[in-house]
């Protein structure tokens, strides 16, 4: 019994990150129709910046130091660094809307594939600067809680897979009002029908500017909460995380359906299920399956899924004109 | 523009050195065989006073006849004045943060030997590439540092990887090209494999040193030794593995898991599970330091408690230490290494190493990689230094040079001998340490103190397993 | 033929014809002859790529002649059916396997432990190593290609159920199973990481001892010419790839070529003109794939020793940006894109190289040098570090290559969607029409 509780929590916790990975890919889907494979460089960075500021106390380049953050060797309290993740996704957003506005913005109109590859350009260029970045040593995010955990009839529940359930709770939550919102309604629209939505008076190049900030915000907070122990990472930005973590998030966005911000979470939920309880309760028949078939386990359940529903779960199918 | 000032500057430094004749004589080990004349780093100029004591009877050169540098036999990477050596490593790709504290140490091991007059009146030059760990680029690089004209190399000082240096051993073997790799996998006592230069002990060994000093220390604490092995697939997961697997059997300790080869893919859940479950009291992995972050981690947060170790490279300071999981790192796991950690004993080796690169790189932060160049530099400079005393600096000459030389690391790492079958001359001692979190500190090297929270408990140390298998091939 | 108007084509075959013109057929020859000419080391021909390349330029480039030929197969699918797959390097996996089981070493009971290179001294192998066959490479270069293409049938009505974006990603999958699949067969694929060794590039009658063609040793050909490994290799693949561009530029031009861009262009509506369109991609998925197994045949024997990570989603990446970076859908523009993202690397590292060498040359070149690059000392900056070894800020010319890398593909994409080939037809036609190019 506490190893199913103990499962369960670690799948509803990797979920919750991989709906808040998903809610970025769909923000960003929806706005401007792209398929943003720039977010692993763009998380990495968001995390990257949270470092930063709370374990160098302030950008190299820059003259004044960050008086909030927490002297050598102490860790910030929870509210403190709540303050800095506030400040560190702010600037994944600058971060976002600087890149929408480079590459983003001047491929309006072109073919969904174009979009999606100068993505990839973006991933690759920005890559190197991020490794760079990490190169030597582990850098600390200053998780306040670090290891600590609850224990809840007999099982070990770590503290961090408590804070992303809250964490994917908070970001649900805002994402959904969000597009209930005058601005979602006028983002939904331009999703619809570009054209149409601007001749309604809607600014198209707004809209995109807010989907990519808030996107690239979120991409940063999935990444910052995936850096806490005990996952890989434990505690730092790494290069661990990096080159696999949007390859993770594909099969996620892919059976919640591209444009469906419910779908986002449901796919997180299912697909990390689906995968953490592989992991647990099928290890027995590792010999047959192959070491490490829980990391395609993710792959399996898009490809079922996608053989029966082609645009996922919660997706709006694709109306085919001649 | 400032290296070359710097270069014409050694230049001349060297030549004064030289002209003043021997000034450091550390007579070097020789104390196997009485034949084989090593390591005289100082005094191989061209001073000529030299008479070789005792002439090499196996390598059938006609001894004294060429005492003189320039009449040295040469083909490619030795001119009048330099000797080129290649250093194919890993500057950008998953071991990058390793491998260039590495080749930064060796290029400052050749910057000494420059000041002190190279070896045979020349200039050692490092030529380094980046493989970047991918294996066709790697591929590529050695065929540039194999070409029969400039850009030609001698010797490979360092190849990064057992990939790479799989993917070439065969070429290199074919073009007489002396490889010394970074891997510590035993896969290089055949025969055929004469120019890849195993170099301190393997990851078999280290793991059945590393299981006996577990076991021992598990059953001082009063519990039953009962092992779970965990590894990732490649020559290095299955080398490391392989040998715990051994001691295990040997010392008749229980496996409760054997998860070799399970660690692949980004998803561990299976190997932690199973791990969990399978009630172990100690754990040898042969994983990587993000592998290993991830699994001791998770069955540490699930209430596993265990006495941890691993080969070498499962654990990496630099990147672990800053995490979290520092204090649980310092609880339960025990590190594993092949030579002595920065500035961790008096030895003269490590004197030398730590006033050298204090000197000489000031502002680059402290490291335990550094004596890895520093070894791979002793070796390359005490077998060109030989190939030189027998006459002969062609490829061919080196990689014979390389058979007859015993290499002394003056306290930094078990001394090494290629002279000799396989089982007498493999090194069999590996050190063990306390993983000091408190401690761990990585100042520059100006600093003058700091400190990689590597805290020796065992120097040396060769288990009673260790000490006595009898290899017939490589472990796996 | 009409000289004096070039462009009035009086019959269906001149039009299609794969090199129209005279000056086109002409350029061809000249073309061909440059490269055997610089291959066999004609002096002041070799001097160009030797000092764009360096001195061992040949072995780069016919690593680019090996990815030309998996580009073409790419270009067949996305380029001319308009399917998305990442999923090439999975075929070339295939492909490459399918070769080494033709192909490798004979082995038995006794001997499996030189075909797959782990020992196995305690018995952790569940089964023994395969060996391959032993069989020349007249039956394993077509078998791979052959057995790829029959499992880009078997992935082909995946592209007629899931479209576009979400087609990708299916394919994205295939790589990673594939990846997988190399994990659970070591058998078969050797270990992990260092892989296992492929059959020599040997043309052979059958298993007899002494090849027929030999193009692994330095020597005489047919005793005639003194060639090193090297060069041998170079003109085996070069014409394979000569072989391989003709038939695509011939499929991509006849009945069925069409029928491929019709089906991109507009699915439903060639579907109503009487194409159909399951069997036409399922003909896309089968022909891309060949020619992806091919090559990794090819790239595989070629390297000599392969693992199952070197099939992984990076060279499926690379395949994308070479064409969108040469200009999809066209085959000199494939052409062109493989050969600037293969050798493009290569290029800055020996540029950075040549600038460094000019850093006391003082004078403009002196200048940039000393503005682009630096040692890493105190005072001395740039954003290339060619210090030895530069862990951090500045960065390295490999780091730099990758950002290069991802800057083309976003440049080009924004400002040239037809890539390189787009810049070659704007070139062309200003030419064509100057002095009065307006």
């Amino acid at each position: 019994m506490e190893i199913f509780i103990q499962t369960l929590a670690k799948a509803i916790a990797l979920g919750s990150i991989y709906a808040i990975m998903g809610l970025s890919f769909v923000l960003i889907f929806k706005g401007t129709q792209v398929l943003n494979f720039a977010a692993g460089a763009i998380s990495m960075a968001g995390a990257l910046f949270m470092s930063i500021l709370i374990a160098d106390r302030g950008f190299p380049f820059l003259p004044f130091t960050n008086p909030l953050a927490p002297a050598d060797g102490e860790t910030a309290g929870v509210a403190l660094w709540i303050v800095h993740l506030m400040i560190a996704l702010i600037l994944a957003a600058i971060l976002g809307l600087i890149l929408e506005r480079v590459a983003i913005r001047p491929m309006v109109g072109q073919p969904l594939f174009s979009m999606a590859v100068i993505t990839l350009g973006l991933e690759i260029a920005i890559r190197p600067f991020n490794l760079d970045a990490t190169a030597i040593t582990g850098r600390s995010v200053g998780v306040p809680w670090g290891t600590e955990s609850w224990e809840l009839a007999g099982a070990i529940i770590p503290k961090s897979y408590v804070a992303a359930i809250i964490a994917a709770a908070i970001a649900f939550t805002g994402v959904y009002f969000f597009y209930r919102s005058r601005f979602g309604v006028a983002m939904r629209a331009v999703a619809f029908d570009q054209e149409a939505a601007m001749a309604q008076g809607i600014n198209v190049g707004r809209v995109f500017a807010i989907a990519w900030g808030l996107g690239a915000a979120l991409a940063a907070l999935g990444a910052i909460f995936f850096a806490m122990a005990p996952w890989p990472p434990a505690g730092t930005v790494s290069l661990e995380i990096h080159p696999i973590w949007i390859f993770r998030v594909l099969p996620v966005i892919i059976l919640g359906g591209l444009d469906s911000v419910a779908g986002a979470v449901a796919g997180g939920l299912l697909i990390a299920i689906f995968e953490i309880f592989a992991g647990q309760y099928l290890s027995q028949w590792t010999n047959i399956l192959g070491p490490g078939y829980s990391t395609i386990v993710p792959y399996i359940v898009m490809l079922v899924v996608l053989l029966v529903r082609p645009y996922g779960l919660f997706g709006t199918e694709e109306i085919r004109r001649v | 523009m400032k290296l070359k000032q710097l270069l014409a500057l050694l230049m001349a430094l060297g030549l004064v050195a030289a002209a003043c004749g021997g000034s450091d004589d550390d007579s070097s080990s020789g104390s196997d065989d009485g034949d084989t004349a090593t390591a005289e780093s100082s005094d191989d100029g061209d001073s000529g006073d030299d008479g070789d004591d005792g002439d090499d009877g196996d390598s059938g050169d006609d001894g004294d006849a060429m005492e003189e540098g320039a009449e040295i036999a040469t083909d490619f990477g030795v001119t009048d004045t330099q000797i080129f050596v290649g250093i194919n490593g890993d500057l950008s790709g998953p071991f990058a943060a390793l491998v260039s504290e590495i080749v930064e140490s060796q290029v400052v091991y050749w910057e000494m030997v420059n000041e002190r007059g190279g070896i045979a009146g020349r200039e050692v030059v490092p030529l380094v590439l980046d493989s970047g760990y991918a294996t066709d680029k790697g591929i590529e690089n050695f065929e540039e540092f194999a070409q029969e004209g400039d850009g030609g190399v001698v010797m490979i000082t360092e190849n990064t990887g057992s990939p790479i240096t799989a993917a070439i051993a065969e070429d290199a073997a074919d073009n007489d090209l002396l490889v010394i790799p970074l891997s510590w996998a035993s896969l290089w006592p055949a025969e055929e494999n004469v120019a890849i230069l195993e170099k301190q002990t393997t990851y078999c060994i280290e793991s059945m040193n590393g299981v006996e000093w577990l076991k021992n220390k598990v059953e001082a604490d009063g519990k039953e030794a009962k092992l779970a092995i965990i590894s990732r697939p490649g020559e290095y997961g299955l080398d490391g593995a392989t040998g715990a697997q051994i001691a295990a059997e040997e010392l008749g300790i229980e496996i409760v898991y054997n998860g070799i080869d399970q660690v692949a893919g980004d998803d561990r859940t299976a190997v932690i599970s199973q791990l969990v479950d399978s009630g172990a009291t100690m754990v040898w992995t042969t994983v990587t330091p993000g592998e290993l972050a991830d699994v001791f981690g998770q069955a540490v947060s699930q209430g596993f408690e265990a006495d941890w170790s691993g080969n070498g490279p499962s654990f990496s300071y630099p990147a672990l230490l800053p995490t979290d999981l520092a204090p649980l790192f310092d609880q339960y796991y025990w590190q594993s290494g092949y030579s002595v950690p920065w500035n961790g004993n008096d030895s003269e080796g490590m004197q030398e190493l730590v006033s050298e690169m204090t000197a000489r790189r000031p502002d680059a932060v402290l490291s335990d990689q550094y004596i890895t160049g520093w070894i791979e530099g002793i070796m390359a400079e005490t077998i060109l230094t030989q190939a030189a005393e027998n006459g002969d600096m062609t490829r061919a000459g080196v990689v014979a040079a390389s058979q007859q030389v015993s290499i002394d690391f003056k306290g930094i790492s078990p001394n090494q001998s290629y002279n000799g079958a396989y089982n007498d001359i493999v090194v069999r001692g590996s050190y063990i340490f306390d993983v000091d979190a408190e401690a761990f500190n990585l100042q520059p090297l100006s600093a003058g103190e700091g400190s990689s929270g590597m805290i020796p408990i065992e120097e040396n140390y060769i288990g009673t397993v260790a000490a006595s298998y009898q290899f017939d091939g490589p472990c796996i | 033929m009409s000289f004096g108007r070039p462009l009035l084509r009086t019959s269906y075959e001149e039009d299609a014809a794969i090199l129209p013109t005279w000056f086109q057929k002409g350029s061809a020859i000249v073309a061909l002859l440059l490269i055997t000419l610089m291959a066999l080391g004609f002096g002041p021909l070799a001097a160009f790529p030797k000092f764009l390349l360096g001195n061992t330029w040949i072995n780069p480039v016919t690593l680019t002649i090996i990815f030309a030929i998996a580009a073409l197969g790419i270009n067949i699918l996305v380029g001319v059916t308009g399917q998305v797959s990442l999923g090439h390097a999975f075929f070339m996996g295939t492909g490459a396997y399918t070769a080494v089981m033709l192909g490798g070493n004979v082995g038995d009971e006794e001997s499996w432990k030189a075909c797959v290179p782990f020992h196995d001294n305690l018995g952790l192998l569940e089964s023994q190593g395969q060996c391959g066959l032993g069989l020349p490479i007249w039956i394993w270069l077509p078998a791979s290609g052959v057995v790829a293409a029959m499992i880009g049938v078997l992935v082909s009505p995946a592209a007629v159920k899931v479209r576009g974006l979400y087609l990708a990603i299916v394919t994205v999958g295939l790589v990673f199973i594939g990846l997988h699949l190399g994990r659970m067969l070591p058998e078969w694929a050797g270990d992990f990481e260092s892989g296992r060794k492929w059959p020599k590039l040997d043309i052979r009658l059958w298993k007899e001892e002494a090849p027929l063609v030999e193009l692994t040793e330095d020597g005489k050909w047919f005793g005639l010419i003194h060639l090193s490994e090297e060069q041998k290799q170079f003109f085996f693949l070069f014409a394979i790839m000569l072989v391989m561009l003709w038939f695509a530029k011939n499929l991509v031009r006849s009945r069925t070529g069409r029928a491929l861009q019709a089906i991109r262009d507009r699915d439903v509506a060639a579907e109503v003109m009487g194409v159909p369109e399951f069997k036409y991609k399922r003909l896309g998925f089968a022909i891309s794939s060949a020619y992806a197994g091919v090559a990794g045949a090819l790239l595989a024997s070629y390297n000599g020793r392969v693992s199952p990570i070197d099939f992984g989603l990076l060279l499926s990446v690379d395949f994308i940006a070479i064409l969108l970076i040469g200009g999809a859908g066209t085959i000199a523009g494939t052409m062109m894109g493989t050969v600037f993202v293969e050798l493009l690397p290569d290029m800055v590292e020996k540029f950075t190289a040549w600038l460094a060498s000019k850093l006391d040359a003082g004078g403009p070149v002196g200048l940039i040098a000393n503005f682009l690059l630096t040692e890493g000392g105190e005072g001395d900056f740039g954003p290339i570090s060619i210090a030895t070894v530069a862990p951090g800020w500045p960065m390295s010319t490999f780091q730099w290559n990758f950002v290069i890398y991802g800057t083309l593909i976003v440049v080009f994409l924004i400002f040239e969607p037809l890539g390189l080939y787009g810049v070659w037809l704007k070139v062309r036609n200003y030419w064509k029409g100057w002095p009065f190019s307006y």
